[in-house]
């Protein structure tokens, strides 16, 4: 059976401890009489979407079909009678990490629990693992860092492997300073999720209508609050000329996307450096879009622009700035900024340089920072910038 | 407790494994899979022939996940305490006669057990999934008002249907047994058909069923499933058609191809071009 959990992770498919014990609290139960239903109960336990159907079946297939002809196993007993599981509980009480009364105190669940949980984490870390089952023999563990490159097994303090945790820096990703990727794409959509909700006036609030109702003496004053939905628009304006942003703009993509949910609508326009008068709607920026009709939008609909802001001065300053040849347009990139932050009060400029470079880029950094506030693309300036938003967008969400 | 189909309704003898295992497991089951394959239909039956009660959610885009479980009626007891409850006989003092149990929620408290059709959960957004999942998980919620908690005297049998609108958390799906419903073949489709008309003359249900599959294939945007077919038979039937016709001539074609474009493509009619 170990072995097919393994095949069914050499596949591709995700596998976690719940399902194995699930797997065998079912086997248990006795609901696997004959092959036809050992398929059917393995498939409902491990795959969870349609896309892993077909590799399940493989799998299955190779597994107790194939060449190989291992019979299918049911017998769970055999696990815990098994080298590996006994090797692994060895190791458990020669480490005391188990000790001998927590053994006896412990159901054979709890126990299975453990050795997958092991088995399963050292799998994720560790390419080779597989090759264990085949040799059956070789212990795979580290023990706590005495074997060359190996990997832990619950010994994280021993003998200084603390120090190589440090020095991996496995969490260096989730830290507040470090820019947007994919590792914390999730607390950035946290962060994102605090945007000011405004929905319909349609919940009542209890608390404000008793108190009301009791100043009235008695006679009834219902008093709606806002519900707690998000009905706000959303515009993201994403400069994908620069080689600055190319890194960022699937992630960006990404992250609006997955908070489409929360506003009634979130649409993405394209620019150039900076803006004269046009965004466009599609990234070859073929497509553009009516000024007018942009800067007629609602108040209070939040406006995100994500660019480097770093261009030639004459970019943003003079008349006919534009990078593009074909552009013919006399106002400055400056005015079309400052009528674009007249027309979206609760805007922000999020930038992919880092806060402390910004300084040493070109001047229009600070310029534009003069007519949008500016954060940096990191989990920080985000924070702060959905606070910035929420402070802003108090005074027109009520309008 | 053995599910075995019922006479109305076609189990595929897969479809009745996983059932059952669900069952004996005591896992939620969520049902995928293309509209018209029965998934709704598999609840009913499995309450028609186990002969439970069953308590049905249909999920909207506006469910938070608690009104499933309880409501409370505050506009009513409020206007109870100023205009007094007359002969409806609730007590102002007491909170559980403004208390209101949703499907979840009665589910929970039935001296029998019951099964709880949780109808296209993906309608539901994310947050709403996830303060459902605990509450089945463990089988019990908390009334907030009066911190009051409600536990499931039996476990209901849980199917949870999901049209795939919008992609299911992955804690969600690990919670669940999951089972993806492909689409009948010919041959288990003949069994369905008799099922609602066992009447039918062999030769019209052949012509009907190879009409229909060749229809499905040519890619329509919304190509017709079991509930158009058995429709569509049940309107060639009623005017007294002997055949399905062939060709262009498809007699009812309307209860097959819903959308306009469809029925355009299928008559082999083209956009006019302005080019």
């Amino acid at each position: 059976m170990i072995g097919f959990v393994y095949h069914l992770q050499d596949a591709g498919i995700p596998v976690s401890v719940q399902y194995v014990l699930e797997f065998y609290r079912a086997l248990q139960r006795g609901l696997a009489r004959n092959l036809d239903q050992l398929f059917v109960l393995a498939r409902l336990v491990f795959v969870k979407r349609v896309e892993y159907y077909d590799v399940f079946e493989q799998a299955f297939a190779s597994f107790f079909l194939g060449a190989e002809g291992t019979a299918p196993a049911v017998n769970w007993e055999e696990l815990i009678a098994g080298k590996p599981f006994q090797e692994w509980l060895r190791d458990q009480l020669e480490q005391g990490l188990l000790t001998p009364e927590e053994l006896r105190e412990f159901d054979t669940e709890e126990l299975l629990a453990r050795f997958w949980e092991t088995v399963l984490k050292q799998e994720g870390r560790h390419q080779g693992g597989n090759q264990w089952v085949g040799t059956r023999g070789r212990s795979p563990y580290g023990h706590s860092g005495h074997h060359a490159g190996g990997m832990r097994v619950y010994g994280q303090s021993l003998y200084g492997s603390a120090q190589k945790v440090i020095d991996d820096r496995r969490y260096i990703n989730y830290s507040d300073q470090s820019s947007l990727s994919n590792e914390n794409l999730r607390q950035v959509l946290t962060s994102m999720r605090s945007l000011r909700p405004l929905g319909p006036e349609s919940e009542l609030d209890i608390d404000e209508t008793i108190a009301k109702t009791a100043k009235n003496g008695g006679e009834i004053e219902l008093i709606f609050r806002r519900e707690l939905r998000n009905r706000l628009k959303l515009i993201v304006m994403v400069d994908n000329g620069g080689y600055s942003m190319t890194p960022y703009i699937p992630l960006v993509k990404t992250i609006f996307t997955k908070l489409r949910d929360m506003f009634r609508d979130v649409t993405f326009y394209y620019f150039h450096n900076c803006i004269y008068g046009t965004v466009y709607r599609d990234p070859q920026r073929t497509q553009s879009v009516k000024w007018e009709k942009l800067v007629s939008e609602n108040k209070s609909t939040r406006l995100i622009l994500i660019g480097d802001a770093n261009m030639a001065p004459a970019e943003l300053m003079a008349a006919y700035g534009s990078i593009e040849m074909t552009h013919t347009i006399r106002k400055p990139g400056k005015e079309w900024l400052h009528e674009l932050k007249t027309a979206f009060p609760v805007s922000i400029w999020l930038n992919p340089i880092r806060k402390d470079h910004w300084g040493r880029e070109s001047t229009t950094i600070q310029q534009i920072g003069r007519i949008f506030r500016m954060e940096d693309l990191t989990l920080a300036g985000i924070k702060n910038a959905v606070s910035y938003m929420n402070i802003q967008g108090q005074t027109y969400d009520s309008q | 407790m053995q599910f075995e189909g019922t006479e109305r309704y076609y189990l595929n003898p897969e479809l009745r494994e996983i059932v059952n295992i669900a069952i004996a497991m005591g896992k939620p089951l969520l049902l995928t899979g293309e509209a018209g394959t029965g998934k709704t239909q598999l609840a009913f039956e499995i309450s028609r022939s186990l002969e439970l009660t069953m308590e049905e959610a249909r999920c909207k885009s506006t469910f938070k996940g608690e009104e499933l479980c309880y409501v409370y009626d505050t506009v009513l007891r409020l206007n109870d305490s100023r205009f007094g409850s007359g002969e409806t006989g609730r007590n102002v003092n007491d909170i559980w006669d403004y208390l209101r149990f949703g499907p979840i929620g009665r589910a929970f408290l039935a001296g029998d057990r019951r099964v709880l059709l949780l109808d296209e959960i993906d309608k539901t957004d994310s947050d709403a999934q996830d303060n459902l999942l605990d509450v089945l998980e463990e089988g019990s919620f908390i009334i907030r008002e009066i911190n009051h908690k409600v536990s499931a005297r039996q476990t209901p049998i849980i199917i949870i249907t999901s049209n795939a609108k919008r992609e299911l958390s992955d804690p969600f799906l690990r919670r669940c047994f999951c089972h993806y419903i492909p689409f009948p073949p010919p041959d288990e489709m003949q069994i369905i058909v008799r099922l609602h008309f066992p009447d039918i003359a062999e030769p019209l249900l052949d012509a009907c069923l190879t009409t229909f599959y060749r229809l499905r294939e040519q890619g329509f945007e919304k190509p017709p499933a079991t509930a158009e077919l058995l429709d569509w038979i049940g309107a060639l039937k009623s005017s007294g058609a002997r055949a399905p016709g062939a060709g262009k001539e498809v007699n009812h074609i309307g209860t097959l191809l819903k959308r306009t474009e469809d029925l355009l493509k299928f008559r082999g009619v083209r956009r006019t071009s302005r080019f």
